[in-house]
């Protein structure tokens, strides 16, 4: 089972070369996407020890990203990959917990719930999760605790399905739109969160997830 | 009493967008959730089409009641059809940029949908 982690990435040099070196242990190989950074995030990925980097000419968004790097997993032969995102909020130590149930067979796809668990979240922060879950839900028809949480687990049968349309933090829930679509079998593992003031301050903002709500909506009656 | 040909027509189209989305659905294109959404939009359409009187209550709340006011109702339907018509081009728009930078940004490292194992 080749494990590959994806990590789309958007001006994080301060951030990308400590996530780089702390999810090493857990997989077999790093993809960084970066998507069109204007710092050294690529350059800092490639020292820290990113087996690939690769990099948009310019920004397309979070959804784009991850698909790039998917795509170029399944060109490097993974069999599971593993989403995280590049601000270090996620607990690479987390890693194994969400691959157990797919190295069990158990499923297709594991979506990590950071609410699970006692985690300091703040409460603006929640209520925004909480709306993207329910906007997720009236598009998909499927609840799931922690739509929006970019850490996630694709065996090999979502990896071979799995197509991203949507370019920004929308393809969360395209993600679970997937799930449905393709009857994907779906395990939360609660996880680790650690916030802070630099990724709460580049997480979405109100506005933002208004725009995803409405694309999500726009989207699932002309697809 | 004889039908308008909007009662029939409406019919007819909605039963068509309908057949397409379940059509859809069968070739795993749709979700079934999202058809069922579709379905209930447009049997709203031909429900409203066939028993006008359940917007009655819309007249009330907005006064529309006189012809002038109906066919100005009628083009900001059509101008929101070319609004939402246009947004799904620019959509489509948008998809195809992020699929060149996608692409162009895998052939940098030599790495190509070709190449696919």
């Amino acid at each position: 089972m080749k494990v590959v982690a994806v990590i789309p990435a958007l001006n994080e040099e301060t951030r990308i070369g400590d996530v780089i070196r702390s999810v090493k242990p857990y997989v077999d190989s790093i993809i960084v996407v970066d998507d069109g950074s204007r710092d050294q995030t690529p350059k800092v990925a490639k020292d820290s020890g990113a087996d690939t980097v690769i990099s948009h000419a310019d920004n397309c968004g979070a959804g784009a990203a991850t698909m790039t790097g998917i795509s170029a997993a399944r060109m490097l032969g993974a069999t599971v990959v593993i989403t995280l995102d590049a601000d270090g909020q996620h607990d690479p130590a987390d890693i194994p917990a969400l691959l157990a149930p797919i190295r069990e067979g158990k499923c297709d796809a594991v979506f990590a719930n950071r609410f699970g668990r006692r985690n300091k979240i703040p409460l603006i922060r929640r209520l925004f999760n909480m709306i993207g879950n329910m906007v997720t839900f009236g598009a998909t028809g499927k609840w799931v605790a922690d739509s929006q949480c970019g850490f996630k687990a694709f065996g090999p049968t979502a990896l071979e399905q799995l197509d991203l349309k949507m370019n920004g933090f929308e393809f969360c829930s395209e993600i679970v739109r997937e799930a449905v679509q393709h009857r994907w079998r779906i395990e939360q593992v609660p996880t680790k969160v650690m916030y802070s003031e630099y990724t709460l301050a580049k997480g979405q903002s109100f506005a933002g997830g208004v725009k995803t709500a409405l694309k999500l909506l726009l989207r699932s009656f002309i697809r | 009493m004889l039908p308008t040909p909007y009662q029939i027509i409406a019919p007819l189209v909605a039963l068509i967008a309908i057949l397409y989305a379940w059509n859809l659905v069968f070739r795993q294109k749709k979700t079934i959730w999202e058809a069922t959404l579709w379905t209930l939009f447009w049997g709203a359409i031909v429900g409203i089409a066939i028993y006008p009187d359940v917007i009655d209550y819309l007249t009330v709340a907005t006064g529309i009641q006189d012809r002038e006011n109906a066919v100005l109702v009628t083009f900001l339907g059509i101008l929101s059809f070319i609004v939402f018509y246009l947004v799904v081009r620019l959509e489509e728009m948008e998809q195809r940029l992020t699929r060149i930078v996608r692409m162009q940004a895998l052939k940098d490292v030599r790495m190509d949908e070709k190449d696919r194992k």
